[in-house]
Parts: structure tokens; sequence; C-alpha cells
């Protein structure tokens, strides 16, 4: 009975996967993104030829506009919504897990480090204790969703580190875990 | 500007490719900014690779996979759609606003509130699961295409389409969406 259940929830997964569209390109996408593609491809073999000759010279000049651009901003860092002071979860059941940033500032190219304590780890990164994204902030509520999966009972505290040129914020999360055995439905 | 010729043979080899190339970087990316960031990444890099592009017998197989090798290259950069505002809901995949009117509206609508949830579901996966269902379930790639595209063994593609469907009927059970 559970796997006549399961064929139908895959079959049901199935017509959803097969029915989820995708917009078609705007009108005139393709043909501004050909024009960019010969005009950028163009400009980019040129810099290439330029590079060559004058490769430590371009160099040192990027090193200091870098440094500059860091010292120059200083952006307002969001801080940690205080509706998510942890979560508990069952053993060996995935749970999903909302981060919330609330930003007064839009933030461009921060990175966000996630730290998983020992015994948790995020869904389809079996093994990896820390990951990183390159992402953007904007004004206001920011959500990242992470599925948790716990493979001891141990719990702990996950880390998110969020870094913006020179400054960095590290957000908490207790994660619990019970030994509870997840209700199971019988077909 | 490269030459004049040079751009109409760029042109020529890569227009008839277009659609599937915008559809396989939306599956990508999961979002029309990243889709179409990617899409002109990869004309830039091939309008460079021309002299090798115009000797090649398969230019859409190419072509596919130096946009995934793109993806994969600059995944922290595309990995921005995990990152969304609340306001946005669960809309990462705007695509849901381009879907066809019905005769029943109230059947449109709930089918849409499903598809909602589904888009919310696939963001859940990691990329590689969610990558691999979207690519087989939803546009119909071969298992073999997969592997060429993405370089990974047969089997594990399998696993991971195992998998991504696993967790979807979970997420999917879960919140209602299917019984």
């Amino acid at each position: 009975m559970q796997n006549d259940d399961t064929n139908r929830q895959d079959q049901e997964v199935l017509e959803l996967l097969k029915d989820y569209p995708m917009p078609a390109a705007d009108a005139g996408f393709y043909d501004q993104a050909l024009v960019r593609a010969t005009h950028e491809g163009s400009r980019r073999q040129r810099n290439r030829w330029m590079l060559t000759g004058f490769g430590t010279a371009i160099a040192a000049t990027i090193a200091v506009w870098m440094i500059g651009g860091m010292l120059l901003s200083n952006p307002q860092l969001p801080t940690a919504d205080s509706a998510i002071p942890g979560v508990t979860m069952a053993l060996a059941e995935p749970r999903t897990v909302n981060l919330v940033f609330a930003s007064a500032t839009p933030l461009d190219s921060a990175t966000l480090t996630v730290t998983l304590p020992d015994g948790i780890e995020l869904d389809g990164f079996p093994g990896q204790r820390e990951i990183s994204w390159e992402t953007s902030l904007n004004e206001g509520k920011n959500l990242l969703p992470l599925t948790l999966v716990a493979l001891t009972p141990t719990g702990g505290e996950l880390l998110a580190r969020l870094e913006h040129d020179d400054r960095d914020r590290t957000f908490r999360l207790r994660v619990d875990v019970t030994n509870d055995q997840p209700e199971r439905t019988s077909g | 500007m490269g030459t004049a010729e040079q751009n109409l043979a760029f042109e020529r080899l890569v227009r008839p490719h277009f659609d599937r190339l915008y559809r396989l970087a939306w599956r990508l990316t999961g979002a029309k900014a990243e889709a179409e960031d990617l899409f002109q990444e990869l004309l830039i890099k091939a309008f460079g690779k021309l002299d090798d592009l115009v000797e090649i017998d398969e230019p859409a197989s190419w072509l596919c996979r130096v946009m995934y090798n793109l993806f994969i290259d600059e995944q922290r950069r595309f990995a921005r759609r995990r990152l969304h505002t609340v306001e946005e809901g669960h809309l990462p995949g705007d695509g849901l606003e381009g879907m066809p009117g019905a005769e029943d509206p109230v059947r449109e609508n709930e089918r849409i509130e499903q598809l909602m949830r589904l888009d919310n579901a696939l963001a859940q996966l990691s990329d590689e699961h969610r990558i691999v269902v979207l690519l087989h379930d939803t546009e119909g790639y071969k298992l073999t295409e997969i592997q060429e595209l993405t370089g990974t063994p047969v089997g594990t593609v399998k696993s991971r389409l195992h998998r991504a469907r696993a967790r979807l009927r979970e997420i999917l059970l879960a919140d209602g969406t299917i019984s």
C-alpha cells in the first residue's frame, strides 16, 4: 500500500515538474545580447593584448583602486532578526529553517559563510562543515532558507557570518536535536 | 566591435541555439536576472572562441557545456538566488507569471499555487539535485545528455535524480501540495 502511495505521489511530483513554467526571453533580449557579446568580446580581446604588454603596471593600479574602494565604503551591516533564536529538529529528518537578515541598506557582493556544528549537515552538502556564498542583500528583510539534517543528537550552534568589505557580523542559531522517532503514516 | 564578417559568422553559428541556451540558463540559475547574466557571459566567451567555434560539428552541445562550466565556475556569483527578499515571498522563479490562462480560473489558480510551492521546494534542493531533476523531468534531457553536459557519471546522475525526486515528494507532502 505504501508503495502504491509513493508511486502515486511520485507521479504527482512528475506532473508538476512537467508543468513547471519558464517565460520566454524578453523581446529584443537576444539581439541586445548579441551586440553586447561582439562589443565586449572584442574589448576583452584587446585588453588581453594590453595585459600581455603592461600586466605589472595594470595589476598594481587595480590593487590600489580596490584598497581605496574598501577604505571609502562604510556600509551599515544588518542585524540578526530576533525571531529566529533557535530550532529543534528530529534526528535524520531534514528540516528547513529560514534565516532572516534585516538590512538597513542594500549590500552588494557580501559573503555569507555558514558554519555547522558537529553532527549537523546542510542537505545536499554532505560532509561540509563550512559553506560560503557570495550574495547581495536588499534593503529590508532578506531570507536564506537552509535545509538541515541532524546526523547525531548532539546539536550545537550554527553560525552565519556575513562579510562586506572589511566588516563582518556573525549570526547565531541554536540547533537542538531530539531523539524522537518521526511520525510515519502507513498506507 | 569585431569585423562585420566576424559578427555575421558568429551570429549564424549561435542564433539557432538561443532558445535552447536561454532555457538551460534559466534552469541552471533559477531566476531571470541570473539567467540573462549567464546567457550574456556565454556569448561573450563564445565570441572570443570564434575560431574554435567554426570548427565544431555540434555547436549547440559545445555551447551548453561551456555554459554549464561557466555556471559552475561562477557558482558563488549565481548562487545569489538563494537569498531573496521576504517581500518577494517564495517566488524566486518569476516564470510563474508567464503561465497561460485557462478556461477554469479557479483550477488555474490552484495549479499556480501548486507550482509556487514546487518553486519553493526546488529552492530548498542543492544545486546539483535541482539541476538534474529540472533538466531530466522538466526539460526532457536524457541521462546520457546530462552526463555529457555535466561530466558526471550516469550512475551519479541517476542517484541525484532519485534523491531529488524523493526530497521534493517529502517537501510537497509536508506542505499539502500532494497527498
